[in-house]
């Protein structure tokens, strides 16, 4: 509850700072300062310390796994904004709104990881999704931002429309928006109930939108290409990362694993190989840094997929650790791009001539996506492949995933040889020596993550 | 505590090596590091106490993997080579000029700390997370440091072991959720009651991986390429000790804990093997690239080394124990003359060489010797170890044992064909002003030599100290 | 008959089949609308002459494109005249039961109003109500 609260008003607040704050570069620092304190309230929240007791009459269900989410998602923002913050000032004239837009962003993550009613469900994507159409949007002198926009609100809009199409259907066929009484709705049934499982239907396709899994992911590539890639870097990695919690809120297990009017492992796994597979193969063909992590994001998002598909113990924790290692690399990976004059391949030609410490962090980062052991993203597959071995059942699964896992090193490694192996003279803005070392911080917690998991895998157990 | 210090001393030396910006000192301190090593590795072949052989800490309790080392009589035997190996390839490389030396020793120093953690750890997990960190050094070794077409040729390289790799890592999950206490403890994964369907399953997952570190034939397409574009200091290490991973991991991994699909598929294994073994020294004949001949050569020894452990005989396997480590020194030799030929006539093809014997005839002498090695004459170390293959191969399968064994005269025609093409006849352009090698190169030679002789002549200890691993994987292979 | 004796169940059982009647009247109300649609087609005169076909504006002939640029503060405005507007919406139910509320509906009402005065203070500070530039 602390952090739905206190993200609302301190967007406000935000908000007001453009009117009282006249130093701009000062707002950064607000904004840093904010997301600490949410960070902080949060933490306190997860071991049972709330500022607010407010009855909610269970439209929202505060648990463990969700504060958890939190705390990454709050935490990510956090390092995004630290590391970015300058780069956000930079990109239009309302930065204070901007920064703004991200607390009410992340306003809906808290509601979506705390859901426990599919109309909270519903706001809480709208409130994730609304000030996201506007920051994709915000270059507003670009043609290519502005096109961005518009499909990215159409077709967000249109999925949201599906959402609700869906809630509707499951409320005529239960009669309830609750989540717990439509949970045991869907365990109980004992004939099939077409309402139900055609709702259920909608809101997966409504979700595998928003998480841009294939064959829903058209939008991704030019809304990410197209955005600020300030923001772009935000949309690929938190807001990514929320709207995956919410996916595993909805299809908890008692709901996909008694109806069994629809194979809900197959109706997965078929995401799960499109998505990798388109994913993957158009990230091969990209000329552009910025276009090419568009595509390795619907990648990675086949990775996740793999939560869903599992549905036990280990996918929850794996999807958390995923969340982290994932995000934490590709706001890295951003943070760098921004500052980089060329986007494209050949633009990184000689980076670690130029600029050595960004490259061999940057270098961290896209092995960490790879998947490369030592590396936070190891175990972050890791967990997500155990997890499908662990149902005992379509191992194919696992090793096609594995194969895909190989080309998108492919990918990924372009990006390491135009920097360390092919020659150029890359181009990068003023470097501080403040975002060097935000960049180190950065990249050690994905090494140390990545050789001492526990570090992170203890939070859960306690 | 000695494995620990085994990793633990390269790691540490290659993060300090990344500091140094001088040259020289970025290559003193690689020499004395190796040398600390090989000292260890030295200590762990004699030592007795059990307890300095072993090491144990808590690691991922929550996945069931702990930090275990293990120091058994082959991977005494492999670190041993990985310790020699690495004072050999630095010294006999010392003249050559590396750029960012500090960068480049220190990423060789990481390359000998996976190696070093492959062999001694006794955890699955742990072994793959070594496995890995063998290949990233590398990796980045070959591509930084390497030939005209190196960063295609060795991303070819990257991702073909990256993909086995992940293959073996299904693998392993696959065996990790089938323990009883969901653990990756070798002896966990030894006492594994597998059905027959899941012991071909796992096999193949393993034997790709392997397959392709070693490699067997068809998986070997990257590795002419990748040691032909690689310095040559990395694929004295590729070759001598990195492909040795392979055939490790098939006898520390695959045979105990799939004996059933062992006796399923070894003919399969063993027919990949013969052919790849003819087809490798009949391309080696044709090559014009010392590197790439030493290559097709050294693919050749290795699918023999590979089909006599399939063969599952004791004589067979402890031919295999006796000649990874020969085959580790004998190539390792002919890399460092093939890089001061390179150095000093700076070409590396034959129809530019000839003549060398009269200008450089030291080095001759010394590469001859390794000539006889790598052809495997008696009283040199592979004679031994060949001999004892063949010998297990053929009490397998006559016929395999009699088409590989053309293989000897097939090794016989390419290595005396390179050492007439390099050393006889008149000398040309490129070898008219030619002088000997460097006191360092020709002490390192020396040195092997020594080592090929004595090896050669007195197998026994290398036998003894490998005799407890070959004895417990076959007692595990023939209770089926 | 069935479809009778099914459309007089409806209100007793919660079945789909009792979902008839709305399905009936989504047939007629679509039938009625093609119907009526193709029926006009078909049946009116039909002279077309370019000043029949011509946008119709009082009167006046057209001149110049509707496509010109406007002062974004005619949006603004409208905008904000819809947001606030909507607010007078949310009073009415509370106006209905404002006694059996009580104060907690009070103090909600408050904090609603307050947001809105919130808002309404930004909107002022940031000028979006200034129309001379």
């Amino acid at each position: 509850m602390n952090a739905i609260i206190l993200s609302a008003v301190l967007g406000v607040v935000m908000m007001f700072s453009s009117v009282f704050v006249k130093n701009k570069s000062a707002l950064k620092h607000i904004a840093a300062a904010g997301l600490l304190v949410l960070l902080i309230a949060n933490i306190a929240d997860t071991y049972g310390c709330s500022l607010f007791k407010i009855d909610l009459h269970n439209m929202l269900r505060f648990d463990k796994f969700g504060l958890f989410f939190n705390t990454i998602g709050i935490g990510a923002t956090l390092i995004y904004v630290v590391l970015s913050g300058r780069d956000i000032e930079k990109s239009g004239n309302y930065v204070a709104e901007y920064f703004a837009l991200i607390f009410f962003v992340l306003c809906g993550l808290t509601l979506l990881t705390s859901f426990g009613n599919l109309l909270m469900l519903f706001i809480g994507i709208e409130i994730l999704s609304i000030p996201l159409y506007i920051l994709t949007g915000s270059d507003k002198r670009n043609l290519k931002s502005n096109e961005a926009a518009i499909k990215y609100f159409l077709m967000g809009s249109f999925s949201t429309g599906i959402m609700l199409m869906g809630i509707a259907l499951i409320y005529g066929g239960t009669g309830s928006f609750q989540l717990e009484v439509v949970r045991s709705v869907f365990a109980s049934y004992k004939g099939v109930s077409f309402l139900e499982i055609a709702g259920l239907l909608f809101l997966l396709v409504a979700m595998a939108f928003k998480v841009s899994a294939a064959p829903f992911h058209f939008w991704t590539p030019d809304v990410y290409d197209g955005a600020p890639s300030v923001f772009t870097s935000f949309m690929a990695t938190v807001v990514k990362a929320a709207a995956f919690v919410a996916f595993i809120r909805l299809f908890d297990a008692r709901v996909t694993e008694t109806s069994a009017a629809v194979d809900w492992k197959m109706l997965f796994s078929i995401l799960i190989i499109s998505t990798l597979l388109i994913g993957n193969i158009t990230a091969v063909f990209q000329q552009s840094v910025k276009r090419m992590l568009a595509y390795s994001s619907i990648a990675q998002a086949g990775f996740m997929l793999f939560a869903l598909f599992s549905l036990n113990d280990m996918a929850k924790e794996g999807l958390l650790l995923y969340a982290a290692a994932y995000s934490l690399a590709t706001i890295g990976i951003f943070a760098i791009l921004i500052k980089m004059k060329d986007v494209s391949f050949e633009g990184y030609n000689g980076l670690a001539k130029t600029q050595p410490l960004l490259a061999a962090t940057n270098t961290i980062f896209l092995l960490s996506l790879a998947g490369i052991p030592l590396t936070a993203g190891f175990f972050a597959k890791y967990y997500m492949l155990a997890s499908v071995i662990k149902t005992g059942s379509y191992t194919w699964l696992v090793i096609f995933a594995v194969l895909f896992a190989a080309v998108s090193a492919y990918y990924y490694f372009r990006v390491i040889q135009a920097m360390y192996f092919k020659n150029g003279e890359a181009q990068t803005d003023t470097i501080t020596p403040g975002f060097k070392a935000g960049m180190v911080i950065v990249a050690a917690i994905i090494v140390i993550v990545g050789i001492l998991p526990q570090t992170i895998l203890n939070w859960f157990y306690f | 505590m000695i494995p620990v210090l085994l990793i633990l001393i390269p790691i540490v030396a290659g993060l300090v090596s990344f500091f140094l910006k001088n040259e020289k000192a970025a290559k003193g301190w690689s020499v004395i590091a190796s040398l600390v090593t090989l000292a260890v590795s030295l200590a762990g072949v004699y030592e007795q106490n059990a307890a300095a052989l072993h090491a144990d800490a808590a690691w991922l309790p929550t996945l069931g993997s702990r930090f275990t080392l293990h120091l058994d009589g082959m991977a005494k035997m492999l670190t041993l080579l990985t310790g020699i190996s690495m004072p050999l390839v630095v010294v006999s490389t010392i003249k050559n000029d590396y750029r960012n030396a500090g960068n480049f020793y220190g990423l060789l120093l990481w390359l000998q700390a996976g190696l070093m953690g492959v062999f001694v750890s006794a955890d699955c997990l742990l072994f793959y997370f070594f496995w890995e960190l063998a290949l990233i050094p590398a990796y980045f070794l070959c591509s930084g440091w390497g030939g005209e077409k190196r960063i295609p040729v060795t991303f070819k390289f990257f991702v073909y072991t990256f993909l086995g790799s992940l293959l073996m890592l299904v693998g392993i999950l696959f065996l990790y959720f089938k323990t009883p206490d969901h653990s990756f403890a070798i002896a966990s994964f030894y006492k594994l009651n597998l059905t027959p369907a899941e012991q071909s399953f796992g096999f193949w997952l393993f034997f790709i991986a392997f397959a392709i570190k070693m490699p067997v034939f068809p998986f070997h397409t990257w590795q002419p390429d990748t040691y032909e574009q690689s310095p040559t200091a990395v694929t004295m290490l590729l070759s001598g000790v990195m492909v040795k991973m392979g055939l490790y991991g098939v006898i520390r991994w695959i045979l105990p804990v799939f004996p059933a699909a062992v006796v399923r598929f070894d003919h399969i294994v063993i027919i990949l093997c013969v052919i790849g073994i003819l087809y490798a020294s009949l391309i080696a004949i044709k090559q014009d690239d010392i590197k790439r001949l030493v290559a097709y050569s050294s693919i050749a020894h290795i699918g023999l080394m590979c089909a006599a452990i399939f063969s599952s005989q004791q004589v067979g396997m402890q031919g295999v124990m006796v000649q990874m480590f020969n085959h580790g020194v004998n190539v390792i030799g002919l890399w460092i003359v093939v890089d001061a030929i390179e150095q000093n006539q700076g070409t590396r093809k034959f129809s530019e060489l000839g003549g060398l014997a009269q200008k450089a005839p030291g080095l001759a002498i010394l590469f001859v010797i390794m000539a006889f090695a790598n052809i495997a004459l008696p009283l040199t170390n592979a004679f031994v170890g060949e001999f004892m293959m063949f010998n297990g191969l053929f009490r397998y399968n006559g016929w395999m044992a009699g088409i590989a064994g053309i293989s000897i005269i097939l090794a016989a025609v390419y290595t005396l064909g390179m050492v007439q093409k390099i050393f006889y006849g008149n000398t040309v352009a490129a070898t008219e002003n030619a002088v000997d090698s460097d006191f360092s190169v020709k002490l390192m030679l020396a040195i092997l030599v020594v080592v090929i002789v004595v090896l050669g002549v007195y197998p026994q200890p290398m036998l003894q100290l490998t005799n407890d691993t070959v004895h417990s994987v076959l007692t595990k292979i023939h209770s089926f | 008959m069935h479809i009778t004796g099914l459309l007089l169940d409806a209100p007793q059982a919660n079945t789909a089949a009792n979902y008839l009647p709305i399905a009936l009247q989504l047939l007629f109300a679509l039938g009625f609308v093609a119907t009526m649609m193709i029926v006009t087609h078909l049946l009116g005169p039909k002279r077309k002459t370019a000043d029949k076909l011509a946008t119709f504006t009082s009167g006046i002939e057209t001149h110049g494109n509707a496509r010109t640029p406007m002062a974004i503060k005619y949006f603004l405005v409208a905008i904000l005249f819809v947001l606030f507007d909507v607010e007078v919406i949310f009073f009415y139910p509370y106006a209905v039961n404002f006694r059996a509320l009580g104060w907690s509906g009070f103090y909600s009402v408050l904090m609603f109003v307050g947001f809105f005065i919130v808002g309404f203070f930004y909107i002022i500070k940031k000028g979006a109500l200034v129309w001379e530039d």
